[in-house]
């Protein structure tokens, strides 16, 4: 008897909690009907920095929305999804978000090659997708390959090249500075970065040699022969597009040479965190642009935001990359808002030279320029390295002016305008 | 005769019912998945062509995928021709290229024939790499695919390209499966079991071995055009080794001595690939340790086990 009754309430329980069990779902769907936004870039492999370091400044981005009521009343639900840096992966990716996964916006964290994937694909699905992280001039700047509801919340290769060539030039003629080497790595953006910042420094700087260029392989563990000819070759001056893990390893390798002491150096990626905290002894005089500096712009906002990044990651550095996939997901919010809807035209249309409040500017505020879907106005200068926190100082900032007029220029002779 | 109608007749099935499933279940990753199944499909058959039915394990066949994508995808954008001659003209450019490397490749057996094609593959890779001016360099060739309208049918629709990448991929495997069930397929396998006895047979040993390495190599190119047409361009990551790993992974999974076994073998690779990434970021663990569990549980691919598991010997037999 005992048995039974036990039985039955058991049997009754079980019915209630089926029935709730079924109804959750519905109820849930009725009060939520979240809004997605697919999340792509590499979590895996060798650069998986790319996606980690994106992903922690997306997702407080995203508490916050949601905390505050969410976008449009919505919560927002991200889907981070890894291409493995496999543009025919990144294609597939973008596709299957939007397609499968019910995405009504795209934030793209790939590297480049994967961006260019992902662009035509939303060339194809007309959905608003803001690529994060891809520095490549071309992907805003050819109008062949501009898509009407895509943009671009990164800084710009032909940004740093002009702002890097106007201070290289500036530091050159102080110091007189006319002999110089290049090392960059051997691949495309290697190559095209530094023709392009020498093109900018002699148009500075019309006296400018260049004795030697070195060309290390991407991911080589051994600079010393890179180094010796740099050094037989005897510059005043040294450019370098080496980056991350290469451009800590070449740093320590040049330190036993004793590189840094025999010519001024100017690497624009050392003002990343994660690269100046990597290197054992930070040389004291290098000339670096910022990646990401929370002192630079030096504002109590910027501070903030990057104590805030360490506070929510495990006290990892932000990297260069989380500042601008903060920056994606403010104009995402931003743009939705404004246009009171999600759909890519709409959206777009309300995104296209949108401004919004920043801490990653020195005049308080970016835009996506219209013109051409890329970010503007957004931090960018140069500074001297320091052994010790805070690694680069006497910051100075790029002028917009100079940059929007040079670019200009840049772009007719490519034929981009 | 009989077999070639009735595998005919069954091609012609599958693209009917492939040809309706959209209308009944509108899933886009579903025509995503044929899509990309049909060009990696072709591409591990192909290279079956040569593992499987002649013996020559080729560590480098993604050289040829790479080249149909990058050969298709710069004709279109830098000429002005359409798509079918810029279709026919990939084909003849990978012969021709083909010819070149069989040529040196097919006189090394066993372990530097399979050197020698990887070596190939990582010069064409590095070819691409360094040409920045033509290919995009590591960047890629960007811009899209211009013109894919054929015949009225624009392939820029996802619904027509998952139809011609059926299409293709039927007829591609037909064409393959009608090779080596001739007498040239049959001397493919006596070259495998024993070279020198065919050779005495009175078989030209080096110019089937060629002839093959030729074919197989054109297959693969329609496979990259297909995949070159889905991702709307080339990028260097379709032609570097580790496409020659997926190839040679769809083999193993699905059945080196089953004509469709590299066909199944792309399915479970493309599903594994789409079902791990949706889970976890680890993608390459769970795939490595599912085709440890292929190699040690099941010992061969899923097709031959079945096919050995319900008494038949598979039909290109790995004796």
């Amino acid at each position: 008897m005992h048995d039974n009754k036990a039985a039955r309430l058991g049997r009754r329980t079980v019915l209630a909690a089926s029935a709730a069990a079924l109804a959750m779902p519905a109820v849930a769907r009725a009060q939520a009907n979240p809004l997605k936004i697919g999340i792509q870039s590499i979590f895996s492999g060798p650069i998986a920095l790319l996606g980690t370091s994106s992903r922690g400044a997306i997702q407080p981005e995203i508490d916050r929305i949601n905390a505050a009521g969410g976008l449009l009343g919505r919560q927002i639900q991200p889907i981070y999804r890894d291409s493995k840096g496999q543009p025919q992966e990144a294609a597939r990716v973008a596709r299957e978000l939007v397609n499968t996964d019910g995405c009504e916006i795209l934030l793209d964290a790939e590297a480049s090659s994967g961006a260019y994937a992902v662009q035509e694909v939303v060339r194809d699905l007309g959905v608003l997708c803001v690529h994060s992280n891809s520095e490549t001039s071309s992907l805003t700047a050819d109008p062949k390959l501009r898509v009407a509801t895509a943009f671009r919340s990164a800084r710009q290769g032909v940004h740093d090249a002009i702002v890097g060539g106007a201070h290289s030039a500036k530091v050159a003629t102080a110091k007189k500075l006319s002999k110089w080497a290049t090392c960059s790595p051997d691949y495309a953006f290697g190559r095209d970065t530094t023709a392009q910042f020498l093109e900018f420094l002699k148009h500075f700087k019309p006296d400018i040699e260049v004795l030697s260029q070195g060309w290390p392989k991407l991911g080589a563990p051994d600079f010393t022969e890179v180094i010796t000819k740099i050094l037989q070759a005897k510059p005043q001056a040294l450019y370098s597009a080496l980056y991350a893990g290469d451009l800590s390893a070449f740093v320590n390798q040049g330190n036993v040479y004793a590189l840094f002491s025999a010519m001024q150096v100017f690497v624009p990626a050392m003002g990343d965190l994660p690269v100046l905290t990597a290197v054992k002894n930070l040389p004291a005089g290098i000339q670096s642009a910022n990646r990401y500096l929370p002192t630079f712009p030096a504002t109590a906002e910027n501070a903030a935001w990057g104590a805030a990044y360490r506070k929510n990651n495990n006290n990892d550095y932000p990297t260069n990359w989380s500042w601008e996939n903060s920056t994606a997901i403010r104009f995402i919010e931003a743009a939705v808002k404004k246009a009171g809807s999600t759909d890519g035209k709409k959206a777009a249309a309300a995104l296209e030279g949108l401004t919004i409040d920043s801490p990653f500017s020195t005049t308080g505020k970016v835009t996506m320029r219209a013109e051409d879907h890329t970010l503007i106005d957004y931090a960018i200068g140069w500074g001297t390295t320091v052994p010790k926190e805070p690694f680069v100082i006497d910051m100075e900032p790029g002028d917009w002016g100079q940059i929007a007029e040079l670019e200009k220029e840049w772009k007719k002779s490519n034929g981009y305008i | 005769m009989n077999r070639i109608v009735r595998d005919i007749a069954i091609g012609v099935l599958v693209v009917a019912v492939l040809a309706a499933v959209p209308h009944l279940i509108p899933s886009k990753a579903f025509q995503d998945f044929v899509i990309r199944c049909s060009s990696m499909a072709l591409f591990a058959t192909s290279l079956n062509l040569l593992v499987g039915y002649t013996g020559l394990s080729s560590f480098g066949h993604g050289l040829f995928f790479g080249l149909g994508t990058y050969s298709f995808a710069l004709l279109m954008q830098k000429t002005g021709i359409s798509l079918p001659v810029a279709f026919i003209a990939t084909l003849l450019i990978t012969t021709v290229t083909a010819i070149a490397v069989g040529a040196i490749c097919i006189r090394l057996r066993l372990i530097y024939f399979a050197f020698v094609t990887l070596a190939m593959q990582m010069l064409m890779h590095s070819v691409i790499i360094s040409w920045v001016g033509l290919t995009g360099g590591d960047q890629g060739l960007q811009g899209g695919i211009p013109r894919r309208v054929v015949a009225g049918i624009d392939l820029g629709n996802q619904y027509n390209l998952y139809i011609f990448a059926a299409v293709v991929l039927v007829i591609g495997l037909l064409m393959m499966r009608h090779i080596v069930n001739t007498s040239f397929g049959t001397s493919l396998r006596m070259i495998r079991d024993n070279e020198t006895r065919a050779a005495f047979l009175g078989i030209v040993v080096w110019r089937v071995k060629l002839t093959v390495f030729v074919l197989s190599a054109v297959f693969a190119s329609v496979g990259g055009i297909v995949m070159s047409l889905f991702v709307s361009g080339a990028y260097p990551e379709l032609i570097n080794w580790p496409i020659s790993g997926d190839a040679i992974f769809a083999i193993v999974m699905g059945g080196v001595g089953s004509f469709l076994g590299p066909t199944v073998g792309t399915m479970i690779l493309l599903l594994l690939n789409d079902v791990v990434t949706r889970q976890t970021e680890y993608y390459g663990l769970a795939l490595g340790i599912i085709i440890l569990a292929f190699a040690l549980g099941l010992r061969r691919g899923l097709l031959d086990f079945i096919t050995e598991r319900l008494g038949g010997r598979p039909a290109g037999g790995i004796s």
